[in-house]
């Protein structure tokens, strides 16, 4: 088996990086591949919290990449998706713990194991970002429509192609009215500034934090529009990048869909 | 004695419609000349008094004590002979000067090394391009990022991050985008933030007068096109 690494980024803290992570996860363990999550905000843990995971912890990444567990051992499998498997980060220790000489490494053997490695990085452009991007292929960028997350997100991007990697875009946390009444940037201005292929667009949506306490993955959930969306995200990174893009409208209207408009054809 | 042959004499004298025309070598000693003028003056007699006298050095090129000889001459044949006044031909433009004049006019480009650093792309936050002299982007500038040229910044689509043009001290330096909403331009030393960008997409220019930035629409303002010819910038 040879997977893909991707890492899911976003320059700016608390932008929704952690909750998809989780969603894109298990959407694509529901379509039958194997994948591991790797939280890799090392000193502020959380990806297990929101899989609801926290008391299954025994070894973490850094114990995994340092060889002190068994790839295996560091690997907690989901309680209720099957082929979902989480590697927690460390919670003591720095970011400094790790190298990427180390995490390339590393991602070689999950690339072994899984289908889709998907890595959780924290927020930042220093260590805990290299050592995320150090094995990736591929980046997914979150946005909010905020202008301090644009301007995260567009520094990441340039990051990211300086390493040959061509990010693609998710804007996180639209709130349909606001957009419409001129309130919150659209999804069309952020794209315009940051000119990358846009994967989807999530709205806010209460279940999350729903979700996070109850400890039921949102894409389980019925009609979370949130969980919905990153399970259609999941299906156009898994290949089927011909599925429109859904824009998130106020209540009563119907959603429109942009298609091929942002080049996902490609 | 330092005499001319017939066929190349070092002075001649020919009349013209108001006067005489003297062509002489000035080569010559200032004594030979005096005695060949007497010679070719002397029997002309009256006709010589209050006549125009155009003295001409032909092909020799202008030199330093041209003055100083042409008083001489002058004073020895109004003294000798009573001549009227003497002149010397209009100064004919040199020929490289006449080729320099016709290049500014008509391409004075052609032989210009281009010191334009042109950049296609999109200049995104946290990075920067700096260029010697001017820098012109297709594309866009986006909010965080950073362009910077010792001559003018051209952004050829949005301009949206921070431009320094003209560094480190050249104020004539401009900064133009066609769609111009900076968050801080400099022009040389002179620095303008918080420019009040203009709600519909607008080709403006940012120029550099009594010390304080001025932005203005490009097209409206048209400040290169009343110059009488290309020139290089
Ligand atoms: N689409 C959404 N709707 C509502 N809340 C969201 C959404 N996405 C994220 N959040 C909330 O935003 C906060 C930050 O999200 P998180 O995934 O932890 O961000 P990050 O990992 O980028 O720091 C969390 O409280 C999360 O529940
Ligand atoms: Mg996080």
């Amino acid at each position: 088996m040879s997977g893909k690494i991707i890492v899911i980024t976003s320059g700016k803290g608390g932008v929704g990086k952690t909750t998809a992570t989780a969603c894109l996860g298990a959407s694509l363990a529901l379509l039958g591949k194997r994948v591991v999550v790797v939280d890799m905000d090392i000193g502020l843990r959380n990806l297990d919290v929101v899989m609801g995971l926290e008391n299954r912890i025994v070894f973490n990444v850094v114990d995994a990449v340092k060889g002190k567990c068994k790839l295996a051992q560091a690997a907690i499998k989901d309680r209720r998706i099957d082929k979902l498997y989480l590697i927690p980060a460390s919670q003591s220790d720095n970011k400094n713990a790790l190298v990427p000489e180390d995490m390339v490494r590393f991602g070689e053997k999950l690339k072994q194991e899984f289908d889709y490695v998907l890595m959780d990085c924290p927020a930042g452009i220093e260590r805990g970002f290299d050592n995320s991007v150090a094995a990736a292929s591929e980046a997914v960028v979150i946005c909010t429509p905020e202008v301090a997350s644009v301007r995260d997100a567009d520094r990441v991007i340039g990051l990211l192609y300086a390493r040959s990697i061509t990010p693609k875009l998710i804007v996180n946390r639209i709130v349909p009215h606001m957009v419409e009444k001129g309130d919150m940037l659209s999804h069309e201005d952020i794209v315009d500034v940051l000119s990358i292929d846009l994967i989807g667009l999530v709205e806010m949506d209460d279940q999350v934090v729903v979700s996070t306490n109850t400890g039921i993955p949102l894409v389980l959930q019925k009609d979370s529009r949130a969980g919905e969306a990153f399970k259609r995200i999941a299906r156009r990174m898994d290949g089927n990048t011909d599925l429109p893009i859904q824009i998130p409208q106020t209540s009563g209207k119907f959603w429109k869909k942009i298609g091929t408009k942002f080049g996902l054809g490609r | 004695m330092n005499t001319a042959s017939s066929d190349n004499p070092s002075v001649r004298l020919t009349g013209m419609a108001d006067g005489l025309r003297v062509v002489l070598d000035p080569k010559q000693p200032i004594d030979f000349l005096q005695s060949e003028l007497n010679r070719l003056f002397k029997p002309l007699g009256h006709l010589a008094i209050n006549t125009r006298v155009l003295l001409d050095y032909g092909e020799a090129e202008e030199w330093e004590g041209a003055e100083e000889m042409t008083a001489a001459l002058e004073g020895f044949l109004k003294e000798s002979f009573g001549v009227g006044t003497v002149v010397r031909p209009p100064k004919k433009r040199r020929e490289v000067e006449e080729i320099l004049r016709h290049r500014d006019m008509d391409r004075s480009w052609q032989n210009h090394r281009s010191d334009v650093l042109m950049l296609t792309g999109r200049v995104r936050s946290g990075q920067k391009v700096t260029a010697r002299k001017h820098l012109l982007i297709l594309g866009d500038v986006n909010p965080g990022g950073e362009v910077v040229a010792g001559g003018d910044i051209l952004v050829i689509g949005t301009l949206s991050g921070t431009a320094a043009a003209g560094q480190p001290d050249r104020e004539d330096a401009i900064v133009l985008s066609l769609d111009f909403r900076p968050t801080q331009v400099q022009i040389g030393t002179i620095v303008a933030a918080g420019l009040p960008s203009s709600p519909t997409k607008q080709t403006e220019y940012a120029y550099v007068e009594d010390n304080t930035i001025v932005v203005e629409d490009y097209l409206e303002a048209d400040p290169f096109g009343r110059l009488p010819w290309p020139e290089v910038r």
